[in-house]
């Protein structure tokens, strides 16, 4: 348990840093992406800000327990691991989850492919950090 | 009696303003426009037809100082139309269309009485602008002219504020994309004077 609670605290402070350091570029210099995000559906008073910007850290500790109960099945190199959690993850829950996202909410088809893709690469970072301090 | 007749006309002829009033009936193909601006783009919303016909009066005083402009207009927060409908929701959530679905510009006064020719002319006057409940006095800059169709063109320029009607602009992504305060408010009356 204090394993899978250190190894998800770890993981959760490097997908902090990249995932909202990556989110500020992107608004940044790609901001044509992010002009359909000024719509009600997303919420605008600031009142969830602190559940935001936990997200790495819940992601990281969910992973956390799925790694440690599941990583004998990923075998080579730490990088093949990683990748292979973050595409086993992917699949498994966020396909699923950006397909009903697409379906019922008045989103565009390219914002769930940067969701999802924003989501494969949140894994597979968490992956490497798994693969590499709780092998 | 006497005393009383005879004050009355005397306040009468000192009073401010010159009879008679003239009538500005603002006509329906008016429109007004704000435009905005966030950390990622611009935006601009329009009314783009004014869908009710409202009448102003006009009326100077003998010196020519001071200029009385009364009446009002109201406009839909529905009408709003940002050009992509997630910006026009969210604009119509900012504004409290739900709590207060028009806002209203009441006019109150002319730096001068306006010549009313076909050259622009350029004055002043003061409105209160009501917002989502909230009413602020503004000094709006006009330009005005009549063109040959007898029609007045009054248009006005300000900017404001979410924050003068303690609306808080919209920010997302935890803050990463934010709302810019100011807005700027540009309305274009087409008006037909009757005496």
């Amino acid at each position: 348990m204090k394993k899978i609670l250190i190894t998800g605290l770890i993981a959760g402070c490097v997908l902090f840093i990249l995932s909202y350091g990556g989110l500020f570029l992107g608004v940044r210099y790609f901001p044509a992406l992010f002009v359909d995000y000024n719509n009600p559906l997303f919420n605008s008073d600031g009142s969830r800000d602190v559940l935001f910007y936990m997200h790495a850290f819940i992601i990281s500790f969910a992973l956390s327990w799925f790694w440690d109960r599941f990583k004998t099945l990923f075998k080579g190199t730490f990088i093949m691991r990683g990748l292979e959690f973050g595409f086993v993850y992917s699949i498994i829950a966020l396909l699923p989850v950006m397909w009903i996202s697409f379906s019922s909410l008045d989103i565009n088809v390219i914002m769930v492919i940067s969701w999802f893709l924003y989501g494969l690469a949140q894994a597979i970072i968490a992956g490497l950090v798994f693969a590499k301090v709780n092998p | 009696m006497l005393y009383l007749s005879v004050t009355g006309f005397v306040l009468q002829g000192q009073s401010g303003y010159e009879a008679p009033r003239i009538k500005w009936v603002v006509s329906q193909n008016s429109n007004l426009s704000v435009n905005g601006s966030t950390n990622i783009n611009k935006f601009s919303c329009v009314v783009p037809a004014y869908d009710r016909t409202d009448t102003l009066f006009i009326s100077k005083s003998k010196s020519n100082k001071e200029v009385s402009l009364s009446g009002s207009i109201g406009l839909n927060i529905s009408s709003f139309d940002c050009h992509n409908s997630g910006m026009t929701k969210q604009l119509q959530k900012t504004l409290k269309e739900k709590q207060f679905p028009a806002l209203h510009i009441r006019f109150l006064s002319l730096n001068k009485f306006p010549d009313l020719n076909a050259q622009p002319e350029m004055i002043t006057g003061l409105v209160d602008i009501e917002i989502a409940g909230v009413s602020k006095r503004f000094e709006i800059n006009y330009q005005i002219n009549r063109d040959d169709q007898k029609t007045i063109h009054l248009l006005g320029s300000r900017v404001i504020n979410f924050s003068d009607f303690n609306l808080v602009p919209p920010r997302k992504l935890g803050g990463m994309i934010k709302t810019k305060d100011e807005l700027s408010v540009e309305f274009h009356m087409n008006i037909k004077a009757i005496q």
